[in-house]
């Protein structure tokens, strides 16, 4: 009988965590969370070389020749460098397609890419994206003069 | 069982401050061009100094507004602190001219930064979630 009671003290004795004010803070967080959280953009790092100051000093000896992209404001067009005259006006589709068969041959090769001054940088996004999409990660950058 | 609830609670805290303070360094104005197949961006470098140029060619760092000498003397700063592989973000507003980012890039070269990256949009977050 004695022992009985005591094991109803000592069952007494044991402290309660009430766990309803701690549901309702979880709950209060989650619905301020799905109020105000924002969603946010996945972003793209598109890496691309630029000629350091040393580079330029080295620029004695000829470079040797790649493909060459100039995107302008309205147009795309592809060639070697070193020469102007086998630059063509292409489109996004057969750059596109231009680009996977490079891709094809070698994808260690840099690609040049200049720029037109008035061009929107959307339209240098755009050709760094297909570069990406064939696996081209060799990219120079650079700015008509 | 309290103390473990207390930490997580400050752990949620410290979280929520610190995006919140992130996101704030951005300007929300700037529209970036859409690279579907660009590489995400998995691991930043701490050293990473993000600049954008709006739409209208104006260049900022943590929304403070900056001229292109200033930029180009924070970058020698940045180079002198951090050495020449110091990583630079560039957020160029998809509208914006490319003599505008051009200031930005030869500021960089001229700095003997060589790592420079572009910054689009991989993926528009869903709306609605």
């Amino acid at each position: 009988m004695a022992r009985a009671r005591m094991r109803r003290g000592a069952a007494a004795e044991e402290p309660e965590i009430s766990m309803t004010p701690m549901i309702d803070v979880v709950f209060q967080l989650l619905i301020f969370f799905l109020v105000t959280i924002k969603p946010i953009d996945i972003m793209a790092h598109l890496d691309v070389f630029r000629p350091t100051l040393d580079d330029q000093k080295k620029e004695e000896e000829p470079p040797p020749r790649m493909v060459k992209i100039v995107v302008y404001r309205d147009m795309y067009t592809l060639g070697l460098t070193g020469t102007t005259a086998d630059d063509k006006v292409i489109s996004v589709a057969n750059l596109e397609k231009k680009l996977a068969f490079l891709a094809g041959l070698s994808k260690s090769q840099t690609i040049s890419i200049s720029c037109a001054g008035d061009s929107p940088h959307g339209r240098l996004i755009r050709v760094l994206n297909l570069c990406a999409k064939m696996g081209l990660t060799n990219l120079s950058v650079t700015s008509l003069r | 069982m309290t103390p473990m609830i207390d930490v997580v609670f400050q752990m949620i805290i410290f979280f929520v401050v610190t995006i919140e303070m992130e996101q704030r360094l951005i300007n929300e104005n700037i529209r970036l061009a859409m690279s579907p197949d660009g590489p995400a961006i998995e691991k930043k470098d701490p050293r990473t100094v993000v600049v954008e140029v709006d739409a209208d060619g104006r260049i900022t760092i943590a929304r403070a507004r900056i001229s292109a000498q200033m930029f180009t003397k924070i970058m020698r700063k940045a180079v002198s602190e951090n050495g020449q592989n110091t990583p630079v973000l560039i957020r160029g507003d998809a509208r914006t001219r490319h003599s505008d980012i051009r200031r930005v890039v030869d500021a960089c070269t001229q700095a003997g930064l060589w790592k420079v990256s572009f910054a689009a949009t991989k993926e528009k977050a869903r709306k609605g979630t």
